[in-house]
């Protein structure tokens, strides 16, 4: 089962890349991103990383994207389809992409690809799972856990700064002029 | 390795037990077989309490006290058209109700029935449950969140307005309630020490975790009828502003399909909820009664499921969002706080 289950979800994870980039209407495109997304899932499970399959099921497929289906059905739709930007994107996409792939090859091909015909790495206990994952984010890794959770509390508030700033939370009888004209 | 192992070796398929794989297919298929049963015994429940709690006598003409009532509902449903609206996303259409039920049978795997047998019937060994997942209840909130895809592509392809407001409400409504839910359990995880939802049982044989944890218990229920679409949260299909939300456009068996993933859903919520807070099997009795208390807690909870729906009128949708996010996920963030106060004082 593993190694068809590897195909598929390799194939979907390629194939929803692509899509991304390719398809014209971006409601189509978010849900190549989902499909994308939920194929990573099931690429980390079958590396016994459950614990962030289901991390990056819930938090990614499940609440990131959900916010882009939410706009994109709402704003994007077949009317506004997407277009490739033009000009400098154009020109510099296939450079920046050819540069990725480079360095992706340089570093795959730097392995020797010696893990191919062997049975991989031995297994230690409990690996993926999520006690050890906590175990290593507050004791190893503590600092980079504590910056990102730090950047996120000032990205959150940052966003209701924003919403404020543009009176999107305020009262409606806010908005209406006063006598005196000032705002 | 034979052919069936080779089928068998796959992702979560732990059990943390030695059981053969016939065992395990088996057992499989047993679990699936009598969840999908519950589904109209369930259906005929919620109709005939609602009935009662009205004062008329719900379903009573179809067999004895209306109770081949789902049967007819399901033959009706079979034998109507598969229509699609003209100005639907056809592929999307079809597919969204798929998805919704695919994602709904795929959690009965972790609500446990019962311990791991040994030397039980036939002298086999097997467990009474699906799989037992280290992730534990995660594994039901990653296929909810891709739950969500099955009602919102479901709205979103029917072309209409009600099914698409529908589906947004849906879109809000599951973010918000999600993570209340997900914290809420978080205290029982933490007192249990382990996400196994099998473990969670095993840790509660002296004392069920809704003494010690009753804030959370309180924050899933709520949380819980808000991620099933239950009155009086259910403003994904409010009836009186949105004909049926995102279902609006479906007929026949597709209709019956999301039909279906919500009353499985709903079952599968009220399997874990026994689990996490009301002891699983743990109950007076023999060993061979397990599987029978799960099943009479799991009924517990749904009656309290229809009882709520007679009894509570549909909030507005700014009330909904602003009771999730300014009292529940508070309390439930105040609720994980004491918890692991008292885990690491005690």
């Amino acid at each position: 089962m593993v190694p068809i289950l590897f195909f598929i979800a390799a194939f979907g994870a390629i194939g929803g890349a692509v899509g991304v980039v390719m398809l014209k209407n971006p409601f189509f495109s978010v849900l190549a991103l989902v499909g994308h997304l939920f194929s990573l899932a099931v690429l980390f499970l079958l590396l016994y990383a459950e614990f962030l399959a289901a991390a990056q099921l819930i938090v990614y497929a499940g609440a990131v994207m959900v916010l882009y289906v939410f706009v994109v059905s709402y704003v994007g739709g077949a009317d506004e389809p997407l277009d490739d930007g033009g000009g400098a994107p154009r020109a510099l996409a296939p450079i920046f992409g050819g540069a990725l792939l480079a360095v992706l090859a340089v570093a795959i091909g730097a392995s020797g690809l010696k893990a191919l015909d062997s049975e991989g790495a031995e297994l230690p206990a409990g690996f993926g799972e999520p006690a050890q994952i906590g175990d290593l984010l507050l004791t190893r890794f503590l600092l980079p856990f504590e910056i990102a959770s730090f950047l996120l509390t000032v990205a959150a508030v940052g966003a209701v700064i924003l919403a404020r700033r543009r009176r999107g939370l305020e009262p409606i009888a806010d908005e209406t002029p006063t006598d005196e004209g000032s705002s | 390795m034979t052919a069936l192992d080779f089928w068998m070796i796959a992702p979560l398929a732990e059990v943390g037990f030695e059981v053969s794989v016939w065992a395990q297919v088996i057992v499989s298929v047993i679990i699936f077989a009598v969840v999908l049963q519950l589904v109209p015994i369930v259906l005929l429940m919620e109709r005939k309490l609602l009935g009662r709690f009205q004062g008329r006598y719900g379903p009573n003409r179809v067999g004895l006290f209306g109770a081949m009532q789902p049967l007819v509902d399901i033959v009706k449903l079979a034998s109507k058209e598969d229509f699609v609206p003209r100005n639907a996303a056809t592929a999307i259409f079809i597919i969204a109700p798929v998805i919704s039920l695919v994602t709904a049978v795929a959690t009965i795997a972790i609500v446990p029935f019962g311990n791991t047998v040994e030397d039980g019937l036939f002298g086999a060994n097997y467990t009474l449950y699906g799989i037992d997942v280290s992730i534990g209840f995660l594994y039901a909130f990653a296929f909810g969140s891709m739950a969500f895809y099955g009602l919102m592509l479901g709205g979103w392809a029917s072309g209409s307005k009600y099914s698409f407001l529908g589906s947004m409400r849906s879109a809000a409504q599951l973010i918000s309630y999600e993570l209340a839910a997900g914290l809420s359990l978080v205290g029982v995880v933490m007192m249990a020490g382990t996400l196994s939802l099998t473990e969670i049982v095993n840790k509660q044989d002296q004392m069920w975790f809704i003494v010690p944890q009753f804030v959370g218990f309180l924050i899933f229920l709520v949380a819980s009828f808000a991620e099933l679409n239950r009155a009086p949260f259910d403003l994904v299909e409010a009836d009186a502003e949105l004909v049926a939300g995102y279902q609006t456009e479906y007929g026949g068996m597709r209709f019956a399909s999301f039909m279906m993933a919500e009353y499985m859903n709903m079952v599968v919520f009220a399997g874990i909820a026994t689990a996490m807070f009301l002891g699983g099997w743990h109950g007076p009795g023999p060993g061979w009664l397990d599987p029978v208390w799960v099943i009479v807690k799991m009924f517990a909870f749904i009656t309290l499921f229809v009882w709520i729906r007679a009894t509570l009128p549909r909030l507005r949708y700014d009330q909904l969002m602003s009771f999730g996010w300014k009292i529940l996920v508070p309390i439930a963030v105040l609720n994980v706080l004491v918890t692991a106060t008292l885990v690491v004082a005690l």
